[in-house]
């Protein structure tokens, strides 16, 4: 046997309360975390695919249209410009409309779709009004606006429950540290007495707190992975849905948020019973 | 029987023989109360001088324990001043108060033995405290529990221990360090006649190799008697010095 044995007994029934605790905390605040970056990827996606992008609508005859598509293509920032053909029309009306076809009576808005830089509508709106062409153009701002602040607040309400995790687990460490504490309090007494520094002391509960905090903290991590993964897989085979979802999937900075949760557990134990211990020595000579 | 004279306490440090040296524990009018109504300790002074040996003796409730934990600073005085190794604790800082605790060995009433630590590691204690390499310390530390009589138990948890061999371990992590200073709490209480008159004779080889300074609270009177040390008698919260009489038939 080790005749160098912790100073600290290795079993104690508290930390195994413990260990399931911060394991719980620290997957729902990796979760979390995975959820908002997931949100942020999502509302940056969205935003992406429709910005720079602007959809005229000519009000006039077809020749209007048509000259419009030229006056269009020479103003600076425009990459391209295409009048929508009626097939083209009719496909977008598709989702409200069904796909029987539409009367051929039935007049349909003109429509030129507009790749161009993000300032460039208000030269393009200039130009065509010099033109003497009147149209409306929809630059999907407002869109843009309403998605970016509904994933801005499910991010911000993730980051808080990230945030209030880490402070229950940081309470929830303290609690019991200082439960340890108590119950070991001969030990500590004993150390004390026969010349051991508070560093010494605080050292043995620190190292088992961090060790314990990390452990559980990457079971934790390793779980929301697990879970996070299954919801993308139950996703993907659901593919009616995956719209909602643009370009979701498991990046690097999802493997620092799965990296950091046992760090940051193991670090908030260490502290957590850094300041209990040194908090119950204070109380001794 | 024998009988013994006391002295009031307020003149023993002047009772006590001259040394150039620093006493290694001083008590300075030293009082200590847990409450109005609660008085342990009410006007102390003694001072022991390196490489003596003293016994404190006293009925039960006393304070023996009280004045003891003050020596090893475990408590601090409500009154007065106590100063271990020339220094006045109450001006100490913590590092410095963990420093002066490492030269002093204790043998707690209660023994205080890690429970999940073998007897081996329980007195290897104090060296691992002071960051010795345990190849530094092996030998020794099984020589010492071979000498208390348990060097076959090295391996033996303290649940597994008699009072006697438990008092044992406790004794041998006290010494094992040699300590300037070995306060001991009653160290005889739970063995027999000859267990404790070998345990003295360690105390005493202790005293006069090391040189270390030894204060045992004990009730133990015999023991006291044949010990041939300075004794001091407390009670009613004040500490006196006794003068026994020679044991019948020996030369001082």
């Amino acid at each position: 046997m080790s005749r160098t044995a912790s100073l600290l007994p290795r079993e104690d029934a508290r930390e195994g309360a413990l260990f399931f605790v911060v394991c719980a905390l620290c997957f729902l605040a990796a979760f979390s975390g995975l959820v908002s970056r997931a949100a942020y990827a999502a509302a940056g996606a969205w935003t992406s695919e429709v910005s720079g992008e602007l959809t005229i609508r000519v009000r006039g005859s077809d020749a209007d249209a048509q000259r419009a598509v030229g006056i269009i293509g020479t103003v600076s920032g425009v990459a391209s410009a295409h009048l929508l053909t009626r097939a083209e029309s009719e496909e977008l009306l598709r989702p409200w409309l069904g796909a029987t076809g539409l009367p051929e009576s039935l007049q349909l808005p003109r429509l030129i779709a507009v790749d161009a830089t993000i300032d460039a509508g208000e030269a393009i709106a200039a130009a065509l009004k010099a033109s003497g062409i009147n149209v409306i153009i929809d630059d999907h701002a407002a869109w843009s606006s309403d998605a970016r602040r509904a994933t801005d607040t499910i991010g911000l309400i993730a980051l808080s429950a990230v945030l209030l995790l880490g402070a229950t687990g940081v309470a929830v460490i303290a609690f019991a540290t200082h439960a340890t504490l108590l119950a070991r309090r001969d030990i500590v007494e004993l150390l004390h007495l026969s010349g051991a520094k508070d560093d010494f002391i605080a050292g043995l509960f620190e190292r088992r707190f961090l060790m314990l905090g990390v452990q559980a903290g990457a079971l934790g991590a390793l779980l929301a992975f697990g879970a996070a993964a299954f919801i993308l897989f139950a996703i993907r085979q659901s593919d009616g849905q995956a719209w909602l979802l643009p370009q979701l999937s498991l990046s690097l900075a999802d493997g620092l948020i799965l990296g950091l949760a046992p760090l940051v557990a193991g670090a908030a134990a260490m502290l957590a019973a850094n300041v209990t211990v040194r908090r119950a020595l204070s109380g001794m000579v | 029987m024998a009988t013994a004279m006391e002295i009031p306490q307020r003149n023993l440090m002047a009772d006590q023989d001259i040394s150039t040296d620093e006493p290694v524990l001083r008590l300075d009018r030293v009082g200590l109360s847990y409450g109005p109504d609660s008085e342990v300790l009410a006007d102390v002074s003694l001072a022991l001088q390196p490489g003596s040996m003293t016994f404190l003796t006293g009925p039960s409730g006393a304070g023996k324990s009280t004045l003891l934990r003050l020596a090893y600073l475990s408590l601090r005085p409500t009154t007065g001043r106590v100063s271990v190794f020339g220094q006045d604790t109450s001006r100490l800082r913590r590092n410095d108060l963990a420093a002066l605790r490492r030269r002093i060995g204790v043998v707690f009433q209660e023994f205080r033995l890690l429970d999940h630590l073998s007897a081996y590691e329980n007195v290897a204690l104090p060296l691992r405290i002071m960051g010795r390499p345990e190849t530094s310390y092996r030998k020794d530390v099984a020589d010492l529990l071979d000498w208390v009589g348990l060097g076959d138990r090295l391996e033996a948890r303290p649940a597994t221990l008699s009072g006697g061999e438990k008092q044992r371990v406790a004794i041998a992590r006290a010494v094992v360090g040699k300590p300037d200073l070995l306060i001991a709490d009653e160290p005889t209480g739970n063995v027999d006649e000859d267990m404790a008159e070998r345990l003295f004779r360690l105390f005493r080889e202790l005293n006069r190799r090391v040189r270390t300074t030894v204060l045992i609270a004990t009730h133990d009177m015999a023991l006291v008697r044949r010990a041939r040390a300075d004794v001091l008698r407390l009670a009613q919260g004040m500490v006196v010095k006794v003068n026994l009489p020679e044991p019948r038939g020996e030369n001082t």
